[in-house]
């Protein structure tokens, strides 16, 4: 049992670790004059994938103790302790945590390895780096968690170090911008999820999540049907923001200004999937209130269509597969809210999280070795084509990615997304239909992005002198190309481990639900293919629909409508309190008190004389007053 | 006579002895030495307080009692020494003769602080409290080149031996109404037979004196003089020492003797609470020298620890001592800033304090934490402390006096940022590097990082304060 404990710690020290090295030591010194430039470049990338390598391994090692059924009760350390509220450090392993850690440290790892070409001759290469497993480590914070308070002090930190992330390149001002936009958006979420834990801890009386599921398994009869709603629904706020999904998604595509990597990283492998890894972990609570769970299901199956939508139209290789994000994140929140707690609980919505992990990164990964083509210069597909003589292996691994992604038979993201499909088949046919149709969608732009920017003549000049990347970066690529074909099969087990002893029960994917994915995926490639196998100059869609293009370049408008809001509500409201704040609150309030306060002070300094046998009077004084209170009293 | 519950109090009574005999054997620039020895004495001392060094019970006919909050104030008192001591290697520079007295006199003041913890007799507290003053008579004029420190000096000792006059006054009504000195005795009077007039008018003048200690208004008016032109380690300690040894004593009193007048007590002591915490902060305000506004900060410090035992419920205990735990590290912070400013500039003005960011950002940040941890902003381990008395206060629905403490912790903001402003965003006077020795150094990252652990992980301290409140009050 101990040997869990510490096998815990030592994943979450590796990367802590890592970057408190990195920001100590590597820079010049005049300790280590002679190796001054080696610390510059190389030492930041080494020790943080040494760490990080290190961390897998224990993570890997955690994935065989709880096989073997040591499941943790950790030492807890008291952290907070007022009044009712108590708040412990303690750790939540179990077989979720443990995957979640193990697809964080697997695909972190690629990433890390990656980055090392990616980043390569970048002046700020260790500052990245630091960054870079800093994040890692709060991510794993999440993923470790045991109580909700914990929870939210690393989904804090998950949120600060995705902006200083997105924000790497700060130069220049759209990743600034951007940086700015996630972490405003992902606060108004937080808040709802603050408020969510203050309720829960309210009626349950802890913010433990062992304390709060044996609660509710007794008293959840007591409780109004409507609190609970409420609490599931505030804490699914949280959810909302840091997943991405409708009304908060906006801030997602925006993050792609930061480096690719992060992007694969943070914006589609790990960090926008906390939310539904949070949803998971609270899912006793979520189980509890269908209504709750309706919501869940609506907002996330609304978010996978629209985006899927939107994507259909977007011409940056990076927006476009952050847009997939968005779909697919829709796909496990919706997931999520069908679940039938029962039969495989959230299985369904973790096991697609697993698989996306793993071809997400391998399709912004890839995207990153086009961009590394094009040395930084582009990114609209218009303006590529032809890469596929160029870059073969690239290619090849965004092709994998791609038939993962649309749930082409036999690769990983095809038996999640059948599970989920199956799943809504079951629960709920409005939303069985919206999926099948996001699924044809996705199909749809994925091979508009296939055939626009790989395969055909290249478009421009400089896309017909892009070379294949080297070794360090394809790597990464084949490694997770793998991962992406196999990830679903049994034998890897994800979804058996998901469930654990209880066994899996089968979802009646039944031939209805597999024939329709089949049609929506033909019917996306065949649309695909009519519109744009022929390469045509610049999109069909612009010069045949152009009120479907602007609607869509517009992205419904939802950005257009914020700023609106922030204009004209916000900036009214702001105005309105500015006079206030400038004639009432400065005026009376601030600068009156401030001048009340300044002239008490003056007139108590005046006892302050100096003198002696003034101070010896008013001490006297001071005790007749005195004697005087007590005796009257 | 059971000499083993006194084995600390003799251990540095007898450290201070032997800094004396050393003292006559060092050259006169190895007079530093002497200040390593008593802080590594201390350090002995405080570690031997772990381990056997204290042995529970009480002894003496009653005089004296070790218990838990008895070994908590003389572990934090020995902290809190150990600190001042290091502080003034620091400044031993500054003191042109007799540097080995003013170590002796400052672990003479520690015995004395430590004895007041396990008073519980009149007799004890009048001899605990003056072995405690009467060294810092002589400490606080030891510049004596200097009119500041001597004029200091000179009004602590007089308004000092006023107030001493006016404790024993108040100590012969109680024996002559009551006829015994110990608390328990007292305690057994009053509920015997109420408090009548001239055990009324003992127990205020005691409280009178113990006032003074603490620096709680009305008594609260030679605070600003003397903590201006005493040295500042003696300043420091005076703020910290002086102060929680006062609060000691009246736990003791309050608990050990008037447990049967409540009810007049919390009455009196919520009113000169709120009295004490507006004056302070209100008072503070104008200030432009740091040592004299530190001054006001305590008074309103001593206002705050009040609202603990107004609050008079083992939580409001456990928030008065973890107070204090906090309060050392915080305040020694700021003091150690200003020691280690004391040769770049001599005036101690906030004005010498702009641009301090850029002559040395260590000690910016260490003043910057330590102010901010005054005003009881968070994380620091001031903030906790002012939480936990406030819920202590509002625990007992005295709203009136949480509302008051709201006000003052709002102005003190105001003061507190002022230095902080001052530092980081003014033009400095003189640039300049300022230069700071390595074991200055040192101690600042501990107080500093102290302050930050007690606020960011105060489960511990918390538990470990509540604990003691609790088998004291029991």
């Amino acid at each position: 049992m101990d040997d869990v404990t510490g096998l815990l710690w030592r994943i979450l020290a590796g990367p802590l670790c890592a970057a408190v090295v990195i920001v100590l030591i590597c820079r010049r010194s005049p300790f280590y004059a002679d190796f001054s430039p080696v610390m510059e470049r190389t030492a930041g990338p080494v020790i943080a994938i040494a760490f990080l390598l290190g961390s897998t391994v224990f993570a890997w090692l955690a994935l065989d103790a709880v096989k073997a059924g040591n499941v943790m009760t950790s030492p807890t350390y008291r952290f907070l302790d007022v009044g009712d509220l108590e708040v412990n450090v303690n750790w939540s392993l179990d077989r979720l945590s443990v995957m979640m850690a193990m697809i964080v440290c697997v695909v972190s790892l690629c990433i890390f390895v990656y980055s090392v070409g990616y980043m390569h001759g970048d002046p700020g290469i260790n500052r990245f780096f630091a960054k870079l497993s800093f994040f890692v480590f709060s991510m794993l914070g999440i993923v470790f968690s045991g109580n909700l308070v914990m929870m939210f002090v690393f989904w804090e930190l998950v949120g600060v170090s995705s902006y200083l992330l997105i924000g790497y390149w700060y130069q220049r001002p759209a990743a600034a911008e951007a940086g700015k936009k996630a972490f405003i958006v992902n606060r108004i979420g937080d808040f709802g999820f603050l408020l969510g834990i203050l309720l829960v801890w309210n009626v349950t009386g802890s913010v433990d999540f062992s304390d709060i599921r044996n609660y509710l398994k007794v008293h959840s009869h007591e409780i109004g049907g409507g609190v609970l709603t409420i609490a599931a629904l505030l804490i699914f706020c949280g959810a909302v923001g840091k997943s991405a999904q409708l009304p908060l998604h906006v801030w997602l595509p925006d993050a792609m200004e930061g480096p690719t990597p992060v992007s694969a990283l943070i914006h589609a492998a790990t960090m926008v999937a906390a939310g539904v890894y949070m949803l998971c972990r609270v899912s006793f609570l979520v189980f509890a209130s269908p209504a709750a769970m309706d919501v869940i299901a609506w907002i996330g199956g609304l978010t996978a269509l629209l985006s899927a939508v939107i994507a259909c139209q977007q011409n940056d290789i990076k927006r476009i597969l952050a847009y997939s994000t968005l779909s697919q994140l829709g796909y496990m929140v919706m997931a999520v809210g069908l679940s039938v707690p029962q039969v495989n609980g959230y299985m369904p919505a973790m096991f697609h999280l697993s698989t996306h992990a793993f071809f997400k990164a391998l399709l912004f990964l890839s995207a990153g070795s086009v961009i590394i083509g094009f040395h930084h210069g582009e990114q609209d597909i218009w303006k590529m084509g032809g890469l596929w003589k160029k870059m073969p292996i690239t290619t090849a691994c965004f092709t994998v990615g791609l038939l993962a992604l649309t749930g082409f038979p036999g690769l990983s993201g095809f038996f999640s997304k059948e599970t989920i499909l199956g799943l809504a088949h079951e629960r709920n046919d409005d939303l069985f239909v919206l999926a099948a149709v996001t699924a044809g969608f996705t199909s749809f732009y994925m091979f508009r992005l296939l055939f626009v920017a790989f395969l055909g003549q290249p478009r421009s000049e400089a896309a017909g002198k892009v070379k294949e990347s080297p070794w360090v970066v394809l790597g990464p690529l084949i490694v997770l190309a793998i991962l992406s074909v196999i990830g679903g099969y049994t034998w890897m087990g994800i979804p058996g481990w998901l469930v654990g002893e209880k066994g899996l029960s089968e979802v009646p994917a039944g031939g209805n639900v597999l024939a329709l994915a089949m049609l929506a995926f033909v019917m996306g490639l065949a649309l695909a293919f009519a519109f744009y196998y022929g390469e045509p100059a610049e999109d069909p869609i612009k010069t045949k629909f152009p009120l479907l293009h602007t609607i869509l370049w517009h992205k419904f408008g939802f950005d257009e409508f914020y700023l609106a809001l922030v204009k004209y509500v916000q900036g009214g409201l702001a105005a309105l309190c500015d006079l206030v704040d400038r004639w009432v609150i400065a005026g009376l309030g601030v600068r009156g008190t401030a001048a009340v306060a300044q002239t008490l002070g003056k007139m108590l300094q005046l006892f302050q004389t100096g003198n002696l046998q003034t101070y010896a009077f008013l001490f006297a004084a001071g005790l007749v007053i005195i004697l005087y209170y007590v005796v009257m009293q | 006579m059971n000499l083993s519950l006194l084995k600390l109090e003799i251990a540095t009574a007898g450290l201070a002895m032997l800094v004396l005999m050393l003292d006559v054997f060092t050259r006169r620039d190895d007079k530093r030495f002497l200040g390593a020895i008593s802080a590594a004495g201390l350090t002995a001392i405080l570690a031997w307080s772990f381990w056997g060094g204290m042995v529970e019970g009480a002894g003496f006919h009653g005089m004296w009692i070790n218990d838990a909050l008895a070994l908590f104030f003389k572990r934090l008192f020995l902290i809190a020494t150990i600190l001042v001591t290091v502080m003034s290697v620091g400044f031993a520079g500054k003191i042109e003769s007799g540097v080995g007295e003013f170590f002796a006199l400052i672990l003479f003041a520690c015995t004395g602080m430590m004895l007041t913890a396990s008073v519980s007799d009149f007799v004890m507290l009048f001899v605990a409290l003056e072995l405690v003053t009467v060294s810092f008579y002589i400490l606080t004029s030891f510049l004596r080149r200097q009119v500041a420190s001597l004029e200091a000096g000179v009004k602590y000792l007089i308004l000092g031996a006023l107030s001493s006059a006016f404790l024993v006054y108040g100590i012969t009504f109680i024996y002559g109404a009551t006829n015994t000195t110990s608390f328990a005795g007292l305690a057994e009077f009053l509920s015997a037979k109420g408090a009548t007039g001239l055990v009324l008018l003992g127990v205020l003048l005691v409280l009178a004196g113990l006032g003074f200690k603490v620096a709680s208004v009305p008594f609260q008016i030679w605070v600003p003089d003397v903590y201006q032109g005493a040295p500042s380690p003696v300043t420091a300690f005076l703020a910290v020492g002086s102060k929680a040894a006062g609060f000691a004593l009246l736990l003791r009193l309050l608990y050990g003797g008037l447990l049967p007048m409540k009810a007049t007590w919390v009455a009196l002591i919520a009113v000169l609470a709120a009295v004490t915490i507006l004056y302070g902060n209100l008072a503070a305000i104008p200030q432009k020298n740091i040592k004299r506004l530190l001054g006001y900060s305590s008074i309103s410090h001593a206002g705050f620890l009040l609202l603990g035992v107004a609050a008079a419920t083992a939580f409001g205990t456990g928030a008065v001592l973890f107070y204090l735990f906090a309060y050392v590290f915080t305040t020694l912070g700021a003091f150690l800033v200003i020691v280690c400013l004391a040769h770049a500039t001599a005036d101690d003005e906030i004005a010498s304090y702009a641009g301090l960011a850029r002559r040395s950002p260590l000690l910016a940040a260490a003043m910057t934490v330590a102010l901010v941890s005054l005003a009881g902003v968070p994380p620091m381990a001031g903030f906790f402390a002012k939480f936990l008395v406030l819920s202590a206060v509002i625990g007992q629905q005295l709203w009136w006096l949480a509302a008051v403490g709201a006000v003052g912790v709002v102005a003190s903001l105001y003061y507190y940022l002022g230095v902080v402003k001052a530092m980081y965003w003014q033009e400095p006077r003189d640039e300049g590097a300022i230069a700071v020795s390595l074991p200055m150094k040192a101690t600042l990252w501990c107080v500093m990082g102290a302050t930050l652990l007690i606020g960011v992980y105060q489960g511990p301290f918390v538990a470990w304060a509540f604990d003691v409140a609790g088998r004291f009050m029991k």
